[in-house]
């Protein structure tokens, strides 16, 4: 039976892999009501959660298809705003919030993109910075649907017009929306498209020669993207159940993008490990030090320290870090095995 | 357009200028098929910039380019999309290579059918049937040829790190996914050594009598080119010196003299 399991586990990877961390995942409520483990650690592992989501749009967009956004904090807020008027203000069902609040972010991608990508060079990430700062902007001034710099709020949802979750409930959502943004990372960049992107990356000229229709695939790069990041805003307001205009600046899209430099590009593990990395460690370990704890900014510091060290060391991520582990264990273990006999 | 009978590609005056220097100038050759047709010259003689034009990679200035597609139509190249020209049956490879080094060498391969694959986003999102069975079916046409090649040992590896005369030939797999009429190489032979030069032969004339297709050439190496075309076009300075079989173009005066220089009396 056991071996059976092994089997099963070992011939689905990475599927199996994914569905394996999202039950782990999903145990954490169960620690926390039996009180192994703090009642906060809960909400730092969602947001984590919810910030893996957003960054593996902006991997997608920046390790396969190699483009940068910096909008990155703009969509995500566009999509709490959204979710929060439209289930909290109109009163209609969670379900549909979710569907608007990721199209229209992702429409509004598509039309920057259309104006941005037909140039060469870095015109999208001027074009989504200016976005994103007009979009927080408007959260600050249509204070008529926004309530301005007091912010909004919303509740948990509510699941096919009956199922309330509460707060356990939300986070398991929020883990199953994480695996499957997982699995479907997976299996785009393993199929044509996700090499039209590599490729589109790699050289523009072959692209062309093959085919690629160079345009048409950065938009579709940038609108999946923006959609990951109103997906993840839109968990975020039903599980933070409140957003204010200052949560959007364009400080939380560079830790997005710092999450893929100090994680991993081009990998989804490592974009998961990065965003445990920058939104895990400052929380979870850095402010429970003594001294640098009590240090203001701490967590900059420590990211901007990383990065540094990351791009020295690991250019392509911590992630690839496992391959020197591995190494070393495998020489530890031999040298055990030549002095045994 | 008149007379395109037996011809897979008819150029027709091609003119093309960056700024004040004509690259190529009222330029004229055609090419039958099933041919292996060189194209030769100097450095700098615009022999990469004729490609780019019929490639549709530059919009040459004047002329056209004819080329009878899968559908033994025949159509005008100029004025096409740069990614719309490989679905007419036109592919091409680079003079330096243009490989993916993220994706291993048969991922390559398949890139070269990327306009083959119809499935849609949500069916790739998902794995779902139609991707599945697209990515078996191009997969294992990417191995028989990578196998042809005596490549398929080194189909899971990274392009990144494999050795110049295998980096050529993966790039001219890629070039034969879609069974094209006209495959258009620039300088396959450059940086290579002579055993690896030779394989390259073969494998050049067993593609063209396996798949009945025509081959446009640029190379410098004229024991390669004489070995190989049928017939053979001379340019320099983007205009046309003379075209002919190998005999005919070594014997040729204009081209011995830009080659070699004028003896002064």
């Amino acid at each position: 039976m056991n071996s059976k399991l092994m089997n099963f586990y070992k011939s689905h990877k990475p599927y199996s892999q994914f569905l394996l961390f999202g039950i782990i995942l999903s145990l954490l409520p169960l620690l926390v009501n039996l009180g192994l483990v703090k009642y906060s650690l809960l909400t730092t592992v969602a947001s984590i959660l919810i910030y893996s989501i957003v960054a593996l749009g902006l991997n997608l967009l920046l390790g396969y298809s190699g483009l940068i956004s910096l909008g990155t904090a703009g969509f995500m807020g566009m999509g709490t705003y959204l979710t929060a008027f439209i289930t909290a203000d109109l009163g209609l069902p969670f379900e549909l919030a979710l569907i608007i609040s990721v199209a229209v972010p992702m429409l509004i991608g598509v039309l920057t993109g259309l104006v941005s990508l037909r140039i060469e060079g870095y015109y999208l990430a001027i074009a989504t910075l200016a976005i994103s700062e007009i979009l927080r902007k408007v959260f600050v001034e249509f204070d008529f649907v926004t309530n301005g710099f007091s912010g909004k709020q919303a509740q948990y949802p509510k699941l096919l017009g009956f199922l309330q979750l509460d707060r356990n409930g939300t986070y398991i959502l929020i883990v199953f929306f994480l695996i499957l943004v997982m699995v479907m990372m997976h299996n785009l960049v393993n199929s044509h498209t996700g090499r039209a992107l590599s490729t589109m990356r790699g050289s523009e000229a072959a692209a062309s020669a093959m085919g690629i229709n160079i345009y048409r695939h950065r938009l579709l790069s940038f609108a999946i993207a923006v959609s990951f990041s109103a997906l993840g805003g839109v968990l975020y307001m039903h599980f933070v159940k409140y957003t204010y205009p200052n949560a959007w600046i364009l400080m939380l899209s560079l830790n997005i993008l710092a999450v893929i430099v100090i994680g991993g590009v081009r990998s989804i593990s490592g974009t998961i490990l990065g965003a445990f990395i920058v939104f895990g460690v400052p929380d979870l370990i850095l402010k429970r030090l003594p001294i640098i704890g009590s240090i203001d900014g701490a967590a900059y510091i420590f990211n901007g320290l990383l990065i540094i060290l990351v791009i020295l060391f690991y250019p392509n991520g911590l992630i690839n870090m496992r391959f020197d582990i591995q190494r070393n264990f495998r020489k530890l273990f031999k040298r055990g095995e030549d002095l045994n006999g | 357009m008149d007379k395109m009978d037996n011809k897979v590609l008819k150029v027709e005056n091609l003119s093309i200028a960056f700024g004040g220097l004509k690259a190529v100038d009222n330029l004229s050759f055609d090419i039958d098929e099933g041919e292996i047709f060189g194209l030769i010259g100097p450095n700098g003689a615009g022999k990469t910039t004729v490609f780019n034009c019929i490639t549709q990679f530059y919009k040459p200035d004047e002329g056209d380019i004819y080329f009878r597609t899968n559908t033994g139509e025949v159509e005008n190249l100029v004025g096409k999309k740069t990614h719309e020209i490989i679905g007419k049956g036109l592919v091409r490879t680079f003079q330096n290579i243009e490989l993916i080094r993220e994706l291993t060498v048969v991922e390559n391969i398949m890139v070269g059918a990327h306009v083959e694959f119809k499935a849609s986003l949500f069916n790739q999102f998902f794995r779902l049937k139609k991707t599945r069975q697209e990515e078996s079916r191009i997969r294992k046409r990417a191995e028989e040829i990578l196998d042809h090649m005596g490549l398929l040992s080194i189909k899971d590896m990274l392009v990144a790190g494999q050795p110049y005369g295998v980096l050529k030939k993966i790039e001219l797999a890629r070039a034969l996914m879609l069974d094209p009429k006209l495959i258009i190489l620039d300088e396959p032979a450059a940086g290579l050594n002579d055993s690896e030069t030779l394989s390259l032969v073969n494998i050049i004339k067993e593609i063209k009598m396996e798949r009945n297709c025509s081959i446009l050439l640029i190379e410098h190496d004229m024991k390669f080119v004489n070995g190989l075309c049928d017939r053979i076009c001379a340019i320099n300075f983007g205009k046309l010196l003379a075209i002919g079989t190998p005999e005919e173009i070594q014997g040729n005066e204009q081209v011995q003299i830009a080659y070699l220089g004028k003896e002064d009396d």
